[in-house]
Parts: C-alpha cells; structure tokens; sequence
C-alpha cells in the first residue's frame, strides 16, 4: 500500500516538476477553418493540438515548424496520440478561407488553418502574446511577416500545456509532447 | 502510520513544489538556434561566431528564436530580452547576433529544456569569435551576391 502510494505520488510529482514559464498563455478565441466552419480553441473531437501562428505560404520559421508538426503529429498517431495540427493566420489577406486549406494539406491531411476578421485574431494573438509586424512586401509571396514562433501544446479542450521550440527535432518534440500526453499505466 | 503517510506524501511532493525559476548571470554568444541544432549549415563550432553573423541575422528576422550558448555548452532558450519582447527578430536581439554578452536574467528549466528571460544585457562584447577564419562565411549564400 505505502509502495503503491510512494509510487503514484512519484508519477504525479513527475508530470508537475516543471517550472513554470513566466507568463500566462492561452485563452478562448473563435475563429473560421478552411472549410468555413467556426473553431474555438477547443478541439471539436478533443484531440490535443498543435498550435502555431504563421502563415501557409510562408518561407521563413513556418517552413520548418508546419512540417515539424506534421512529422510530430505522425509519429504519436501511430503510437494512438491523436493530436491535430493547427495554424492561425497572422497574414488574413493572404490565408483566406478558400486558399489556405490547400497549402496547408500539403503539409499534413489534417492541418487546420484558422483565420478570422482583424478583431478576432487579435483576441487569439492577445491570448498567445503574438506579435505580428510585417517586413516587407515579396513580388512573388507578397507580405513577409515577422511573428511569434514558437509551437504552443494544448489539451482538447484548449489549456496551454507546454511551449516548444520551433528548432527542436521531431524525436525531441515528439518526446516532450509524448510527456504530457501519453496514457499514465 | 496515519500520521506516516501524510508525512511522505508531503515530502514526495516537493520536487514538485521546489521546481522554481533561478536568477542567473550568464556569459555567452547569443546564437541562431536552427542552425545550431539541426546541423544544417554544418557543425556547431561552424555556425556561432563572425561565419554565422549574417545567417544569424536572417534567421533571426525570420522568426527563429534566438538561444545564449552559455560557456559550458547550457543552451539558452531566449524568450526576452529586456524591452525587446519576443524571442527573435527584434532591434535587440538582431543587434546582438553572434555577439558574446554577459546577461543577467530569469531561467526557466522546463520539458528538458532552459529558457532564460534576460532581464538587462551586462555587457556586449560584440563579435568574438572570429570563426571565419576557419569557415568563412556559413553558409556561402547567406551573403548575396551583387547584381
């Protein structure tokens, strides 16, 4: 009994021994997925989710971090760890609601690409304290933007778990992600 | 034992309730981290110091978060630098790409990871390491070429 309870009490103070980061990330927001439909922050099978803010065509850090969560969400599927892949525009004139889906389809099948008017992108900016500030305008991509890049974990039901770097390879995400997710024996 | 148990489960809780951020004053080069860690554009002794500068410039301004390689090889996530708030790309820590700084900041050890938030850049040393020498510049094409 006092083994058992050792133990337990050890695998929970395990999950928990992080340190906290020094600001408060996530929050509700609504926005519109590329097939036109209203998402919310939570996830609509309850699914854990991916989540960056960039932009589909974007050459700079979305070209490396979208496909490291395509990678990252393969790897836990095949474990049984469903968690789906989800970016929000920081670029609404360019990610419309009729152009995203394809690009980001590329990229993985499950991709979702969130965008919204001005107002409610912002609300979800302000809660990911994204910072969006355009570079300057490609002739061929159109506007560069300058963002926030980090990859943000979240449960199903939206909650902020963990932040992971952009520059982490998919074993070392997948482990991090592996670490909150996969189902406590 | 009915007074044991809570006993231990108290005491088995603290590595929990002990994980706090640490203040630290750290000296080190203000590094790109994509390159650093995917190996890309070649080794790490390749891709820090005057070689990296320009990439690290590129990367920085892309979005990459910038990382302090501390002395002791201790990787650095950046999340702030003083009154630049995010973790790439601002006046700050575009200023400072490659530069070796002494930094006095917050750490935050988390996932396996470090993230620092700098609260006041000590001193900046500029660029330090003259890694061209040996590698010119990494890579190649970071530098445009005139048209």
């Amino acid at each position: 009994m006092l083994r058992a309870l050792a133990l337990a009490v050890l695998a929970a103070s395990g999950a928990a021994a992080e340190t906290p980061l020094p600001f408060d990330l996530g929050g509700a927001y609504a926005l519109t997925n590329q097939f036109g439909e209203t998402r919310t922050q939570a996830d609509p099978q309850g699914h854990a989710q991916l989540l960056f803010f960039g932009y589909a065509n974007c050459l700079n850090i979305c070209s490396a971090a979208l496909p490291l969560m395509a990678e990252v969400v393969d790897m836990l599927a095949e474990e049984g760890i469903a968690v789906t892949p989800v970016m929000i525009t920081v670029a609404p004139e360019q990610d419309r609601i009729e152009t995203m889906g394809a690009p980001l389809a590329e990229i993985h099948r499950d991709f979702i690409g969130l965008t919204g008017d001005q107002r409610a992108l912002q609300i979800a900016y302000d809660a990911f304290a994204i910072a969006v500030e355009p570079l300057f305008e490609d002739p061929e991509y159109g506007w560069i933007y300058s963002h926030g890049s980090f990859v943000h974990l979240l449960d199903g039901e939206g909650e902020m778990l963990t932040l992971l770097p952009p520059v982490l390879d998919a074993d070392r995400t997948a482990d991090i992600v592996r670490g909150y997710l996969a189902p406590r024996g | 034992m009915r007074y044991a148990l809570p006993l231990l489960l108290s005491s088995l809780a603290l590595p929990a309730l002990s994980a706090e951020r640490t203040r630290i004053q750290v000296t080190g080069e203000i590094i790109d981290t994509w390159c650093y860690y995917s190996g890309v554009m070649g080794g790490p002794d390749a891709v820090v110091g005057s070689a990296h500068h320009t990439c690290a410039l590129w990367c920085s301004a892309g979005g990459i978060p910038v990382g302090l390689l501390a002395e002791d090889g201790t990787v650095y996530m950046v999340l702030k630098i003083a009154q630049d708030a995010g973790s790439a790309s601002g006046d700050t820590q575009l200023s400072l790409a490659a530069h070796t700084v002494t930094a006095d900041g917050m750490v935050y050890e988390r996932d396996g990871l470090n993230y620092i938030v700098v609260s006041e850049v000590v001193s900046d040393m500029d660029i330090v390491t003259p890694t061209h020498e040996d590698y010119g510049t990494v890579p190649p094409f970071s530098f445009p070429e005139p048209k």
